[in-house]
């Protein structure tokens, strides 16, 4: 189960931040999500590392902690997705396919143009949209 | 996925735009009319370079980027690529297109006086030039916008030699 989902432009700052549990854990993903960010970093400045797949878009596992996986995802325009999520077997082939269709929905949804580039996103129809990828992924992981 | 867009009606609209801003909201200031024409066309190259950068790695230079617009992006807007590519390999770029469809159904303005005073010519030549540069402030905002965008902040002009064959040089900013 997907439990938070984050846009974060090219300077750092969050764009759209979601999480998706009943609990209120909102500031403890939130700092997973930060977290991320360093690695995201890391992994992009230090090529090697990622070898054959080098400059793809989609950077996989950043890290694991104890309950949750944590994948990342870099643009062309320099936009990070970060994904969290509470499975512990989850397939490459379902991340990347999440991280397209919200790649999409992002795209989408900044080419509004009543939106304002690098400030946050609050059209309601992505977040609509994110929701549906999001659930979406449960099942197709599950099926 | 897969709207079409008719051409004509792009056509019309980037010409009136500009008509608007130049005759219209900003009739006695060509430069801000200039500025706002680039603006627009700057929101509309940041949007363009997001969507069609979407499913391919990321570039790993300057080149790399300016190839990408030379090609791909030139394809999807106006359905062939950048004809020539220069560069002095210190920043500046020049893409050169034979045939830019925003200039193919620009004319002169034929003047009723061509013909009998040879010294009338260049005052209508060069506004001529003036109006059809008014056009250009749109394409070198879109490729400013999808430049800075990808993360390379530079300067964009645009330079009519004969039309419709059109240059645009791009200075990368350091």
């Amino acid at each position: 189960m997907i439990v938070c989902v984050a846009v974060v432009g090219h300077q750092n700052n969050p764009l759209y931040i979601q999480s998706f549990t009943e609990a209120d854990d909102a500031l403890k993903l939130h700092h997973i999500v930060h977290c991320s960010l360093d690695v995201v970093d890391e992994r992009v400045n230090n090529p090697k590392k990622s070898g054959p797949t080098l400059n793809e878009t989609f950077l996989g596992l950043l890290y694991p902690t104890e309950n949750y996986k944590v994948y990342g995802y870099l643009t062309n325009t320099k936009v990070k997705f970060i994904l969290v999520t509470t499975d512990l077997d989850v397939r490459d082939a379902d991340v990347r396919n999440f991280f397209r269709r919200f790649h999409a929905a992002y795209v989408d949804a900044v080419s509004n143009p009543f939106h304002v580039p690098g400030k946050k996103i609050t059209s309601r129809t992505f977040a609509e949209r994110v929701s549906t990828i999001v659930k979406s992924f449960g099942s197709s992981s599950a099926g | 996925m897969g709207r079409e867009v008719s051409e004509s009606c792009v056509d019309s609209l980037l010409t009136e735009m500009v008509s608007s801003y130049c005759d219209r909201f900003y009739a006695n200031k060509p430069d801000l009319a200039a500025r706002r024409i680039e603006a627009i066309g700057f929101q509309v190259g940041l949007q363009l370079s997001e969507r069609y950068t979407m499913e391919r790695p990321r570039f790993s230079d300057h080149l790399e980027a300016i190839k990408f617009i030379c090609k791909d992006f030139w394809s999807e807007l106006f359905k062939k690529q950048i004809d020539n590519l220069k560069t002095n390999h210190r920043g500046t770029f020049v893409l050169q297109d034979n045939r830019f469809r925003w200039l193919a159904r620009m004319s002169v303005d034929p003047s009723p006086e061509n013909g009998d005073l040879s010294q009338d010519n260049p005052p209508a030549e060069n506004k001529a030039a003036q109006a059809t540069s008014m056009h250009l402030y749109f394409p070198c905002g879109i490729i400013r916008g999808a430049l800075s965008n990808l993360g390379i902040p530079c300067a964009v002009t645009a330079d009519i030699s004969n039309l419709p064959a059109c240059s645009f040089v791009v200075r990368i900013k350091a």
